[in-house]
């Protein structure tokens, strides 16, 4: 005779969470596969390329300006002789430092201004959603080029008054003017629609039972903000994350191609591509191959974000 | 057991004169007039009444857990000395999880989805008792095989989704139960859950009270369902209380007619003959229109010129003893008699 199980362990399924469950949708789809192995090879390249490059990204070799695609310069090389391949790769780690560190700032006070409106409402709520309208309402390259057009000049003679003054090498570098205004920029446009999707979540969350409940249990406002309402609304900011990593990285490039980003001789994918098309008729690796690595990451991170919607809203799909 | 038989009996918790406004477009309108209600130490009261009377929102506002647009307008809630209603926030937080724990009507939307049911257990007994994490674990291990749970220390790991109704009720009781509180609120906690699994819970609550000799406040619409639970019913209607009595007391002399009329509307099963169940006439008043004298005037068959001009008081039946009922009627015909 068969033996009733008993035990939990038997009784179970196998043991399911909402964050498993959700991967096992994920992996199915091939296209969000896809995606993430483009990225994870972008980020592999990003994180480590510039010590497997075969060339410094400035060294020149002026004797071969220009040169086609080759086994020496699998990409070629540029107007000055510089490896292209080796610069794409540099390019790839501006990219991922800039949408990271743009999408981290821009999400953390998107995160805490919203829940903040939605869980508080009032006041404070019309305060903080007057500030993103007011912000959504400025185009945003425009209040781009302004900040860099009107911060970077006075801000690097400051930096080069300091190095005169300190000796000091840190102010020498002025690429952390170009940094430090990219990324603030960047981050100041990008964070209004986090604070208004977690908002809209965080309004329907407060009023479920559970948050009730925990109030019940006597719990402060900031465990039930952190550990109730954060949570349960973080699905749809994943998908939204993913998204605006890849929406960075364009902004990024977009930027640099005005000349409002990263500054040259720092690789970035958009300041190639400004580069290249000047001569594309004459030589069109030199744009080419920034565009095409570029439109593969931006590729890599709609196909994630789609996947991980499917994945983690399985209703709304198909 | 029953609280009658003691003299002068400890109140735990005594409610006096508690009114509920709420606002609406046409300017406030009252859903709980001038409520007064106890608990005595160790008892457990029933709170009965229809649907929109009143009984949550009035447990509700003892925690101060009422959504925005309804708010307490007057009344004092002294619980163990001091008042719930004025109290700091701090300390109001001390109370809620710690000294009353709470149990709400829904058990599939009451726990946090994404949170395992050990650690929501183990959330007051960190935040109230300081308890460290592991300590806390062995505690919500040991509260889950009180409530029933079985192979109680996998469960811990057990997210809610996992769970039936039923066990998430018990484990709603478990979090409800986790610092040895003195008073349980359960707010309709077996109205989400099957017939055979009402009678599992109500037989939990009753075990459990007299093992931890706690005050438990049980709000019901079902008198059937608890009448072998509770010490003391108060039954509310349009906010008021309109009858309050010990539980045998009330079943064997229902006073008010509201009472009578919910105790007649329970189907037995000799009644089947009759074909047809019997229920209370009309609707109870919306809170922005309520009569000038008793509130069920409107609906009581045995109504008088005085019951619609004044509202009577909540006095006790005869003059004295724990029988108290809010009917002119009813007080005047045990006169007579």
């Amino acid at each position: 005779m068969a033996t009733i199980p008993m035990t939990p362990a038997e009784l179970d399924e196998p043991k399911t969470s909402l964050w498993r469950d959700a991967w096992y949708r994920l992996v199915r789809n091939k296209l969000a596969i896809f995606g993430l192995f483009v990225i994870i090879v972008l980020a592999f390249a990003a994180a480590f390329g510039p010590y497997l490059t075969p060339y410094d990204f400035l060294s020149q070799d002026l004797d071969a300006r220009n040169a086609a695609p080759s086994w020496a310069h699998l990409f070629g090389t540029d107007d000055l002789g510089r490896d292209v391949f080796s610069r794409v790769i540099y390019g790839t780690r501006t990219a991922f430092v800039v949408a990271i560190v743009v999408t981290a700032i821009a999400v953390t006070i998107g995160v805490a201004l919203g829940a903040m409106a939605g869980f508080f409402g009032g006041w404070l709520d019309r305060i903080i959603m007057w500030l993103t309208d007011v912000t959504m309402s400025v185009p945003n390259l425009l209040l781009v080029v302004v900040i860099n057009a009107s911060l970077k000049a006075p801000l690097a003679a400051w930096m080069e008054a300091q190095y005169m003054a300190t000796l000091n090498p840190f102010f020498r570098e002025t690429i952390w003017v170009d940094f430090i205004l990219v990324f603030g920029s960047m981050a100041l446009i990008s964070w209004p629609p986090y604070a208004r999707l977690v908002r809209a979540q965080v309004l329907s969350i407060r009023s479920r039972p559970y948050i009730t409940a925990a109030r019940a249990l006597g719990l402060t406002t900031r465990i039930i903000l952190m550990r109730y309402v954060v949570p349960n609304a973080v699905g749809p900011l994943i998908v939204s994350v993913s998204a605006g990593l890849g929406t960075a990285m364009v902004l990024e490039s977009a930027f640099s191609f005005l000349g409002v980003g990263v500054n040259p001789p720092t690789p970035s994918w958009g300041n190639m591509i400004s580069d290249g098309l000047r001569v594309w008729q004459h030589y069109p690796h030199l744009l080419a191959a920034p565009a095409a690595v570029l439109g593969l990451a931006t590729v890599g991170f709609s196909f994630l974000g789609d996947g991980l919607n499917d994945a983690l809203n399985p209703r709304g799909s198909k | 057991m029953n609280a009658m038989t003691m003299s002068a009996p400890e109140r735990l918790l005594d409610v006096k004169g508690l009114s509920i406004e709420i606002d609406t477009r046409r300017g406030p309108a009252t859903i709980v007039d001038g409520i007064n209600l106890h608990v005595n130490k160790g008892e457990t009261l029933g709170i009965v009444g229809e649907s929109g009377c009143g009984k949550s929102l009035t447990m509700l506002s003892l925690m101060r857990l009422l959504p925005n647009k309804i708010k307490v307008k007057s009344g004092t809630a002294n619980f163990a000395g001091r008042d719930l209603l004025t109290m700091s926030k701090s300390e109001l937080r001390k109370v809620r999880g710690g000294q009353v724990g709470f149990v709400f009507q829904d058990p599939m939307t009451s726990l946090n989805p994404v949170m395992r049911i050990g650690d929501q257990i183990c959330e007051p007994l960190i935040y109230h008792k300081a308890m460290k994490r592991a300590d806390a674990r062995i505690r919500a291990t040991e509260l889950l095989r009180l409530v029933g749970i079985p192979s109680p220390a996998e469960r811990l790991d057990a997210f809610p989704h996992e769970l039936s109704g039923g066990m998430r009720q018990r484990v709603m009781i478990a979090i409800g139960l986790a610092c040895d509180p003195e008073l349980l609120i359960a707010d309709e906690p077996t109205t989400a859950l099957d017939v055979t699994i009402q009678a599992q819970i109500v037989d939990l609550v009753k075990e459990l009270r007299v093992k931890l000799g706690m005050s438990v406040v049980w709000i019901t619409h079902d008198l059937a369902l608890i009448a072998g639970l509770v010490d003391r019913v108060a039954v509310l209607y349009a906010g008021t209380v309109v009858e309050d009595a010990p539980v045998e007391e009330l079943f064997a002399n229902p006073s008010h007619p509201y009472t009578r009329g919910l105790l007649a509307s329970i189907p037995k099963l000799s009644d089947v003959a009759a074909n047809r169940l019997s229920s209370i006439g009309g609707t109870p008043p919306e809170p922005g229109r309520r009569p000038l004298g008793c509130p069920f005037a409107p609906r009581c068959q045995l109504a008088e010129d005085i019951c619609r001009q004044s509202v009577p008081p909540l006095e006790p039946l005869g003059g004295s003893g724990p029988h108290r009922v809010a009917c002119f009627v009813a007080q005047r015909q045990l006169e007579a008699a």
